[in-house]
């Protein structure tokens, strides 16, 4: 038992340890102090170093339809995580809470979870599954 | 044996003894064979830094000594620029890259024949490698373009190497906002002991700062590990929304998170945060609202001057050799392209009426050069690219003399504008285009160069019959077009060549000529690095076409990796360019639109607009108060064409 932790806890330190740095700061570039919920079809995923990204088209706060950029982690550290490249699809109807760009007028966050109601599947609520 | 004999002997073998003794240490002694050398750098390092990893929050500028302009540009700069396309991909800039994570790998470059240091390599996780020359070669000259890593050259002081770098691309002192311009000149001290490095590193930008930012890192030696691969492709969309050529930022004074980090910090006085030289000074902390009490130093740099010099009016041509047949001439205060080779010449703008015979002497020259003979690789009768199957083809090249070189085809105006359409008629005259022959030839057509250019700008250069035109008909444009692009209909001298109207820009009559096998593109005045654009309201300019126009070269030009080079620009006036400078000078011009824009929206009028000075952070570098376009003159062009658009 003591094993299997420790080979868990060894596991975990690596894909922790697999984020990739950012060109841009992540405290510059996302309002920590506020969260918002985008939710609607994913239009593409795009899945690679130094981080991922998954669009998708939904309303912003007027109603119209947006193109949403959402930032995700790395492919590397999505890979030690069970993400890879087919785990989402165009079409998927798909619901993201993140931080918001402190840009006035984009429409790009930062996720900080993500949930598919059609299988259940979540991503965001597990120990190191976050964006940095 | 006698006794002459053993003794003749005996000393024989003492010299034989002492040879030897002599002789074998030199093959055994360490040291031998080998010279003294300053401390070697060689190697893989990691940084060993304990101070500021290079990232503070978001408004904290302390330790740095900013003025106005810099401090407004860091606070109207939005991170998010780094998810626009042209930016995606960059490394860190030159000031942050010695604390960026990934370390550094040194390499030696060694003269195999002298033996001699002639230069290091330092490379950066993010795929640089720079050069730092110790040959003694000099900087080049201020038209050449800058780079991320700039162009550097190193002296020894005892086992210190000095570094002195020029020719660096504006982007930032620290990551989350402080920016630099692209002024900047960067002296670096690198000294080794043992396994640890430190690099002093002396940051004198004009444009932004008041005395040098200086910082040092240090390195430990690490053998056992390498910079390690990072990828990176380009997206149009990490910013989101729909439009591609969206520039993030901040009005002036709208910026509201510049604050949030002293709630934690409180500890920091809200004006130490604002920076400036003081702050860079221990006895600050103790006083920070008194006067420094250290005399402050002063940036060593003259940024007129260095701008100037991008664009010299020293009245003579310069010659810079930009890609494939393509070279770039500055000439006076103004540049040409010009491109040479088995077809011909094909020359975008003739520069002033006052520079035409030294920008004919030029290309003459360039001609001679480009199309002289050419070193004889051909020995043997199999020597490539001899037709006829010719049995001796080796003697008849040495001997034979090089086929006349093809003459003038092609001017293409970029605009009407007299700094680009001067030289014209007697340019134009000294070329051939051949249009006469065939049956029915008429004797006096083709005897000039044809001149392309947007249909406007032949009705801005003539007048219809019976009235004044403005210039001389020899000087007007051959062959127009009137729609959104126009193609040479052959390839020449090697590739296609291909004419885009960017409508209401400087003009209403501007090109851009894309070179599209030689990836150069000929920006007109549409573009330049010495100045803010000119903006001809009444010959039908705008800032939207200005910046539409730009964006149009963003679209065409491609980087050649890491966001530099690729794709050249040529500006109508200053230094060769890249996608990168094209950017930041578009994104400039954006910033500046969005706020006299929202001036406007505010009920501002055209002096409150000019009293705000919108142009604060940027007239440094680009502004002028005096000359044929000042600040003063573009604030109106923006604020009219914005305020007068339909």
């Amino acid at each position: 038992m003591i094993r299997r932790i420790l080979v868990l806890a060894i596991a975990g330190t690596l894909v922790a340890g697999t984020a990739v740095y950012a060109h841009h700061s992540f405290g510059a570039t996302y309002n920590s102090k506020e969260q918002i919920k985008v939710e609607g079809k994913l239009v593409q995923f795009v899945f690679r170093n130094p981080h991922s990204f998954v669009y998708i088209e939904a309303p912003d706060p007027a109603g119209v339809t947006q193109r949403w950029a959402i930032e995700w982690s790395g492919a590397a550290a999505l890979g030690g995580q069970g993400v890879n490249r087919d785990t989402l699809r165009v079409g998927d109807y798909v619901i993201v809470t993140g931080r918001p760009s402190r840009s006035p007028g984009e429409y790009r966050v930062q996720m900080l979870t993500l949930k598919r109601p059609a299988d259940g599947l979540t991503w965001g609520n597990r120990t190191g599954e976050v964006v940095d | 044996m006698d006794f002459v004999n053993r003794t003749r002997i005996a000393g024989l073998l003492l010299l034989l003894v002492v040879a030897m003794l002599v002789n074998v240490p030199t093959f055994s002694q360490e040291g031998v064979g080998r010279q003294d050398s300053p401390t070697d750098f060689s190697g893989e390092w990691i940084v060993r830094n304990n101070e500021d990893p290079g990232q503070p929050p978001l408004g904290d500028y302390t330790g740095i000594p900013f003025n106005d302009a810099g401090r407004q540009r860091a606070e109207t700069t939005a991170e998010s620029i780094w998810g626009t396309p042209e930016y995606q991909c960059r490394p860190h800039s030159a000031p942050h890259q010695w604390r960026g994570v990934g370390g550094a790998r040194f390499i030696k470059e060694i003269d195999p024949l002298t033996r001699e240091l002639t230069a290091y390599h330092v490379q950066f996780w993010r795929s640089l490698d720079r050069p730092i020359y110790l040959d003694g070669r000099p900087h080049p000259p201020a038209w050449a373009p800058h780079s991320w890593t700039g162009f550097s050259t190193g002296k020894w002081e005892g086992n210190t190497l000095v570094v002195t770098t020029t020719h660096l691309k504006d982007g930032y002192l620290k990551r989350s906002g402080p920016q630099t311009s692209d002024m900047y000149t960067m002296t670096e001290y690198i000294t080794r002991h043992d396994s640890l490095l430190t690099i002093f590193m002396i940051v004198d930008d004009p444009i932004y700062l008041t005395e040098p930012f200086i910082q040092s890192t240090t390195y430990q030696l690490d053998p056992s590990s390498q910079i390690r691969l990072e990828p990176c492709t380009t997206s149009f969309d990490e910013n989101g929304g729909s439009d591609p050529h969206a520039v993030p930022h901040y009005l002036p004074g709208k910026n509201t998170f510049l604050t949030e980090w002293l709630e934690r910090d409180n500890w920091v006085p809200a004006v130490a945060a604002r920076g400036g030289a003081e702050t860079t000074y221990p006895e600050y902390r103790s006083r920070p609202n008194a006067p420094p009490i250290a005399p402050l130093s002063r940036t060593a740099v003259a940024a007129d001057r260095k701008i100037a010099d991008q664009s010299p009016n020293d009245g003579e041509v310069h010659v810079l050799p930009v890609q494939g047949n393509v070279y770039m001439l500055v000439a006076d205060g103004s540049n040409a392209t010009v491109s040479v080779g088995p077809d011909g010449v094909l020359l975008v703008d003739t520069g002033s009426a006052r520079m035409t015979d030294k920008v004919q002497a030029a290309v003459k020259q360039l001609v001679a050069t480009v199309m002289g003979p050419a070193p004889n690789n051909c020995m043997g009768l199999n020597c490539p690219r001899i037709p006829y199957g010719w049995s001796s083809p080796f003697m008849n090249t040495i001997i034979g003399s090089p086929a006349p070189a093809k003459p003038l085809r092609y001017i293409i105006n970029t605009s009407a504008s007299p700094d680009h359409t001067g030289g014209n008629e007697k340019i134009a005259a000294s070329g051939f285009f051949p249009r006469g022959g065939g049956t029915g030839a008429v004797a006096d057509v083709g005897q000039t160069a044809s001149v392309i250019a947007h249909e406007n700008v032949l009705n801005r250069m003539s007048a219809p019959t019976g009235k004044q035109a403005p210039a001389p008909a020899g000087a007007w444009p051959t062959d127009t077009y009137h729609r959104s692009f126009y193609k040479l209909s052959e390839y020449f001298n090697g590739e296609p060549i291909i004419v885009y109207h960017t409508p209401a820009a400087h003009t209403d009559g501007d090109s851009i000529v894309l070179f599209r096998h030689s990836e150069v593109i000929s920006a007109g005045n549409i573009f330049s690095t010495v100045s803010y654009p000119a903006i001809d309201l009444e010959k039908g300019g705008s800032v939207q076409g200005i910046i539409d126009g730009l964006n149009q070269i963003l679209d065409l030009a491609v980087a050649e990796y890491r966001s530099q080079g690729g794709t050249w620009i040529v500006p109508g006036h200053g230094r060769l360019s890249d996608t990168a400078d094209v950017a930041s000078y578009r994104n400039m011009v954006v910033m500046i639109r969005d706020r006299v824009q929202d001036m406007i929206k505010n009920g501002r009028t055209l002096e409150q607009v000019k009293a705000a000075r919108p142009t604060m952070d940027f007239d440094g570098r680009y502004g002028s108060n005096t000359g044929p376009w000042t600040t003063d003159m573009f604030v109106e062009a923006v604020y009219r064409s914005l305020k007068e658009k339909k």
